[in-house]
């Protein structure tokens, strides 16, 4: 009998593919489709403290006059209250459509709300949380020590406070993300996810105008976080999520190769809908039974950095053996 | 229908006007400075909480005040007001030397002059329309002084005048909630002829007037003697009837009232939601406040007694977080502290208020922000962990938004902790109306120029409206409440 069973976001879970945070998940009816549909787990759509600014701010264009001065004063507080009491209570209909875990993801900007938001879904009844970490590195006077202290100082807080697992999603954008790893390593995470996807801006040139790009992942972006699972699982005691890319049973079976202990996935969702979690475990189930694999443990990180019979290609940054000729010539 | 500000022009040209305007030179009236209000001694007044700050003007301030007034051609301090006070009109009156008359002129706007003259932030409204403040950068005529002058002048005169009542049609209407907008409200709606009851939950009328404003602010029986004058005009109060429990809409409905005014406010205490918000000692300061205001707990033999704290700290930085933290000055506290996000330049109380304040001996600790109350042996509050920010860029409302110092976090030592960030309305009365349109912050949907809801015969107005008005502003509601609910009533019965 072959099992599916892994473990991340410091649970059993019934097979490594989990759905991650995205507007899918902040529908109900979608939820209870993805788990009668065999997924491991649901992250749910992250309640993010920039909105809570930018409901403010639309909020306070009306009330400019100085008799709102006093009304205005707090008001981001009455409205984070509204924002996280609406996102407990999507974690309780969540968990009442779900027969699978139902993990809640936070995104703050602002280092004390960390906190607040953790123990608020905590308090609604999320099975985990998933820190969505990420300041985007344009500012140019934050040094890269102020945002290393920034995640340390989140996860150990929000890791100390709460007694449910806590786990991270990171991005790639560090100059040292071996070394980040290790540290949020040591701060007892119930796993890592690497790496989450951000909008990016694009040019319209007919109208010569910035627009938001397609939001969705391609199939060529899975190759950012098989290199990362390959480099850091045998490295790290917290297990690994892969994210970005992954859209079939092949790229989770790579990911799980390398060394993730499971795969977080969105973009394909939204092209192919829920049903498609059925035809991915398939898939997996259907390849270990040919490969002989009883459990994922029977084949998680044979392939990883330490366990390859090529390790170096996992770090090789350069295109050497494809170039070489042509340089030379 | 003659507009107001024909009727402005015809009374600003009126014999005795023009011969007040002609005994002072416009060069002698600019040249006076504005009059400074007495005030009790900041070590005398600390002792009482019934020891009332300001003083008020003597008649001779009040006339010189009156006389830098130029009676301008555009009277722009209208503007500023909420209620529309004929301001001109009431200063030049006093001017003159007729007090009397100036305080029927107030009482022809508003219900309340004597509270207005003591509450209102003149500095953001009339007096910063005024013509020394506009045009020449000076500080601008004391016009709350002004009207607090007539209003007192009346009622210690004996000789009150009531503003007179069109006969009555029979339509009864009810208030609901006794604060600011439902009095005004009533003022107007009895003036027109109607039935009119407030209806209050609590044992006093009066709304946050009575328990949210301290006594050495507004004494409540300056509250109480324009409540008597509206009660002279004929409203009827009901304390101790929560609508929607002691009666239902449907009950008063077949009691006869063909329409309400909501004015239930705003009271449900914001909280910030942070880790040992929930200890003993950590309070609202509506809770704080009513118990002392309403319920007397400063008193030594009162019968719900409120904790006295001997470090006292009070989140927030509006004119509620200045009524608590001097409160507290009030029951003892060797020291009592203001916790604010901002610098002492966003505060929104009103600079008289923080003036004082700084008086009393509060300490003002800007630029930080709870993010924790931690409790000793016995579960009582005992620290407060506070964020250090600084002022980022200003945020949508124009003023420097805080931002965290990363890192940079202190604690200090209380006993006692005050959470003044704000008030939401009540949700009872609207669970009560089913289709009655909210918005997502609780607040009743209205149309703002008539204050009617999305229920016909229900208008709102004030903080359970805006989550968040002046006394003023709740007025101006409940005047407007009460015009469009009189053309509604009219169309329906015929009147």
């Amino acid at each position: 009998m072959t099992s599916l069973k892994t473990r991340f976001f410091g649970l059993e879970l019934k097979n490594p593919l989990i759905i991650a945070s995205s507007s899918l998940t902040a529908d109900l009816d979608k939820i209870k489709a993805f788990s009668d549909n065999g997924a491991g787990a649901i992250v749910l759509k992250s309640v993010f403290e920039e909105e809570i600014i930018n409901e403010y701010h639309q909020v306070a264009q009306n009330k400019v006059e100085s008799h709102f001065d006093e009304f205005m004063d707090y008001f981001d507080y009455k409205i984070r209250d509204q924002v996280l009491a609406s996102y407990g209570r999507l974690i309780k209909s969540a968990k009442e459509a779900s027969k699978v875990p139902v993990v809640a993801s936070i995104n703050c900007i602002s280092a004390g709300d960390w906190l607040q938001f953790a123990s608020q879904v905590q308090d609604a009844g999320a099975d985990a949380i998933e820190l969505n970490l990420f300041i985007m590195p344009f500012n140019p006077n934050r040094k890269a020590e102020d945002n290393r202290r920034f995640y340390l100082d989140t996860v150990r807080e929000v890791s100390s406070r709460v007694k449910i697992p806590v786990t991270v999603k990171i991005s790639s954008y560090f100059s040292d993300l071996a070394s980040i790893c290790h540290e949020l390593d040591g701060e007892k995470l119930a796993g890592i996810t690497m790496f989450n996807r951000f909008s990016s801006p694009d040019i319209d040139i007919d109208k010569e105008k910035v627009i938001t790009a397609s939001t969705l992942s391609n199939e060529n972006e899975h190759l950012l976080p098989l290199r990362w699972a390959g480099i850091l699982s045998p490295r790290l005691k917290c297990p690994i999520a892969a994210s970005t890319g992954i859209h079939n049973a092949t790229h989770m079976i790579k990911m799980l190769l390398a060394g993730a202990s499971a795969v977080q996935m969105a973009s394909v969702f939204y092209k192919k809908g829920p049903a498609h979690v059925a035809e991915i475990i398939a898939g997996l189930t259907t390849w270990m039974e040919k490969k002989g694999y009883e459990s994922i443990g029977d084949f998680r990180g044979h392939l990883s950095l330490t366990k390859a019979a090529n390790p170096a290609l996992f770090e090789r940054a350069q295109y050497l053996s494809n170039f070489g000729g042509y340089a030379g010539s | 229908m003659t507009d107001y500000s024909e009727i402005l022009k015809q009374e600003r040209n009126a014999d005795w006007r023009v011969e007040l305007r002609n005994s002072l030179a416009n060069k002698e009236r600019v040249a006076l400075e504005r009059v400074k209000m007495t005030e009790a001694e900041p070590l005398e007044r600390i002792k009482s909480q019934t020891c009332e700050v300001n003083r008020g003007l003597t008649a001779d301030e009040a006339r010189r005040e009156a006389s830098r007034c130029m009676d301008c051609v555009t009277p722009t301090c209208i503007e500023g007001c909420p209620v529309s006070i004929n301001i001109p009109k009431f200063v030049k009156y006093i001017e003159g030397g007729k007090f009397l008359e100036a305080a029927a002129t107030l009482k022809e706007f508003s219900a309340l002059p004597a509270v207005c003259g003591r509450v209102c932030p003149q500095e953001k409204q009339c007096e910063a329309k005024c013509f020394y403040t506009q045009k020449m950068k000076k500080d601008a005529v004391a016009i709350g002084y002004l009207e607090r002058f007539a209003a007192d002048f009346e009622r210690n005169s004996g000789k009150i005048q009531v503003p007179k009542v069109e006969k009555r049609n029979r339509v009864k209407v009810a208030a609901i909630g006794s604060g600011p907008s439902s009095l005004s409200f009533a003022g107007d709606m009895i003036k027109f002829g109607y039935d009119v009851t407030v209806f209050e939950a609590l044992h006093e009328i009066g709304g946050v007037l009575k328990y949210g404003i301290p006594e050495f602010r507004l004494p409540n029986a300056i509250v109480d003697f324009e409540l008597e004058n509206l009660r002279q005009m004929g409203v009827n109060f009901e304390k101790n009837f929560v609508v929607g429990r002691t009666a239902s809409f449907e009950d008063l409905k077949e009691l006869g009232y063909q329409a309400f005014f909501i004015g239930s406010g705003a009271g449900l205490p914001n909280f910030m939601n942070i880790p040992g918000e929930n200890l003993n000692g950590v309070m609202s300061s509506n809770e704080y406040l009513t118990r002392v205001n309403l319920m007397y707990a400063n008193q030594s033999d009162s019968d719900t007694p409120v904790l006295r704290g001997k470090c006292v700290a009070v989140v927030g930085g509006g004119n509620t977080a200045m009524d608590a933290v001097r409160t507290s000055k009030r029951l003892g506290a060797e020291r009592s502290i203001i916790i604010y996000r901002r610098s002492r330049e966003e505060m929104p109380a009103r600079l008289e208020e923080i003036k004082h304040a700084e008086e009393e001996g509060i300490e003002f600790m800007n630029l930080a922000n709870p993010i924790e109350y931690l409790a000793n042996k016995e579960g009582r509050v005992s620290k407060v962990r506070l964020q250090r920010m600084k002022l980022g860029e200003p945020d949508a409302s124009g003023r420097r938004k805080p931002v965290v110092i990363e890192g940079d976090i202190v604690e200090i030592d209380v006993d006692l902790a005050i959470v003044a960030i704000g008030v939401s309305p009540n949700p009872l009365i609207p669970a009560c109306l089913k289709g009655l349109k909210m918005s997502k912050y609780g607040t009743i949907e209205v149309n703002e120029q008539t204050m009617q809801s999305s229920i016909p015969e229900i208008f709102a107005g004030g903080d359970i409206v805006r989550g968040g008005a002046t006394v003023i502003l709740a007025m101006g509601d409940g005047r407007k409440a009460a015009g469009s609910m009189h053309d509604f009533l009219k169309k329906k019965y015929n009147l």
